[in-house]
């Protein structure tokens, strides 16, 4: 099994400064083994990137740390909550609020358009219709992707969907940003857009952000590396 | 912060799931049915019958609506994932489901339970204009709320976490 590391101990008196606190986290599936006694935790507004083979579990940590796969035992705490702990629509409400996922698969839903798909997680997190429309036009602009936003998903390439995605988890200014292999299949020109956003303007500033991947042009961005060593069997 | 569904998230979530004009049919007609024919039943019965067949009622809508419910949901499982990961709830997607249909099923109880209540006059209903309009009262109110418990139900049903 492995440790993944630790990025800061335990220390009572830095409370509040984790945006994700892993304690003591384990994670399998039937009698497979992804994970044992994981504990660490990420600073606010760190980034840090998840390298590993293929089938090595770093999506399942990245799903865990979203709320969409709980952990065999241990507590993992997000913004200072046990999502552990959390009912599955008390769960969705946070997520809506707190995290901003770019999955490896697209997601988005193909019958809605750009800016419908965008625009989903406010309604889930309740945003008033003005606000709705100012954050949309917003992130839109800055992923650059303002004059596509009536075509509907489905007539997008894979490297449009993927910065649409990318507009979605940002649209509701989450404090935390996870990334599944942001750049994998993606033509170098649409990659170069996505490694701009991580590079850091104002959109992407002061966030935590956790990514999973392959590509050296994202580890160098990141502050911290973590490597899982072993493939799962 | 409101637990509702505003309508443009209805129907952006409606269309998500693909509810589609034949779900709206199949709700409007499977109301009016049940709403008819207890309409006008209705005013041939005394005060225990009546209670009855809005039981009846209450229990078929409910059923034929959680069926409607989960089939929506069992065969929209990978779009109720992606909507997962971004923050929807199992109550945020059977408000939608619910508010998506609740028009039609209204609309079907009202057209068969006034189509039942002039029946159930025709018939030799003995309550007169009163009962007719109580009958039609009566199986709206049921089948509505019938509807709602069977889209919550078929919703939780399917909800995996």
């Amino acid at each position: 099994m492995e440790q993944l590391g630790v990025l800061q101990r335990n220390d009572a008196s830095t409370q509040g400064k984790y945006s994700v606190e892993v304690k003591h986290v384990s994670k399998s599936y039937g009698e497979t083994e992804i994970y044992t006694d994981l504990h660490f935790q990420l600073l606010k507004g760190t980034f840090v990137a998840l390298v590993g083979p293929i089938g090595s579990g770093k999506t399942t940590m990245l799903n865990m740390f979203a709320g969409l796969e709980k952990p065999t035992s241990g507590t993992i705490l997000v913004m200072g909550k046990d999502i552990t702990k959390m009912s599955e629509d008390s769960l969705g409400e946070f997520r809506a609020g707190t995290i901003g996922l770019v999955p490896q698969v697209q997601t988005l839903i193909p019958e809605l358009t750009v800016r419908e798909n965008v625009e989903l997680p406010l309604h889930f997190a309740k945003v008033d219709d003005k606000s709705r429309e100012r954050k949309v036009d917003y992130v839109l602009e800055k992923v650059g992707i303002r004059g596509e936003s009536k075509r509907v998903a489905s007539t997008l390439s894979v490297g449009e969907k993927q910065m649409v995605s990318f507009a979605r988890a940002m649209v509701n200014d989450p404090p935390i940003l996870l990334l599944d292999e942001p750049t994998e299949s993606l033509d170098p020109l649409i990659a170069e857009v996505i490694l701009g956003l991580l590079r850091g303007d104002n959109l992407t500033l002061g966030r935590t952000i956790f990514v999973t991947t392959h590509d050296r042009r994202v580890t160098e961005l990141a502050r911290k590396t973590l490597r899982v060593k072993k493939k799962i069997p | 912060m409101s637990r509702g569904v505003s309508l443009q998230e209805g129907q952006l979530l409606a269309r998500s799931l693909n509810v589609s004009k034949s779900t709206h049919l199949v709700v409007a007609s499977l109301a009016a049915a049940v709403a008819a024919n207890a309409a006008a039943a209705i005013q041939l019965t005394g005060f225990a019958g009546q209670i009855a067949l809005l039981a009846l009622i209450f229990v078929t809508v409910a059923a034929g609506t959680s069926a409607i419910s989960s089939d929506i949901f069992a065969r929209s499982g990978q779009t109720i994932a992606n909507l997962r990961s971004i923050g929807a709830s199992s109550r945020s997607l059977s408000n939608a489901v619910f508010f998506s249909v609740i028009g039609y099923g209204v609309a079907g109880s009202a057209l068969g339970g006034g189509v039942g209540a002039a029946l159930g006059m025709a018939l030799g209903g003995q309550g007169g204009a009163f009962s007719a309009l109580f009958a039609v009262f009566g199986v709206i109110l049921a089948s509505s709320a019938a509807a709602a418990a069977g889209v919550y139900a078929g919703g939780r049903r399917n909800w995996s976490s």
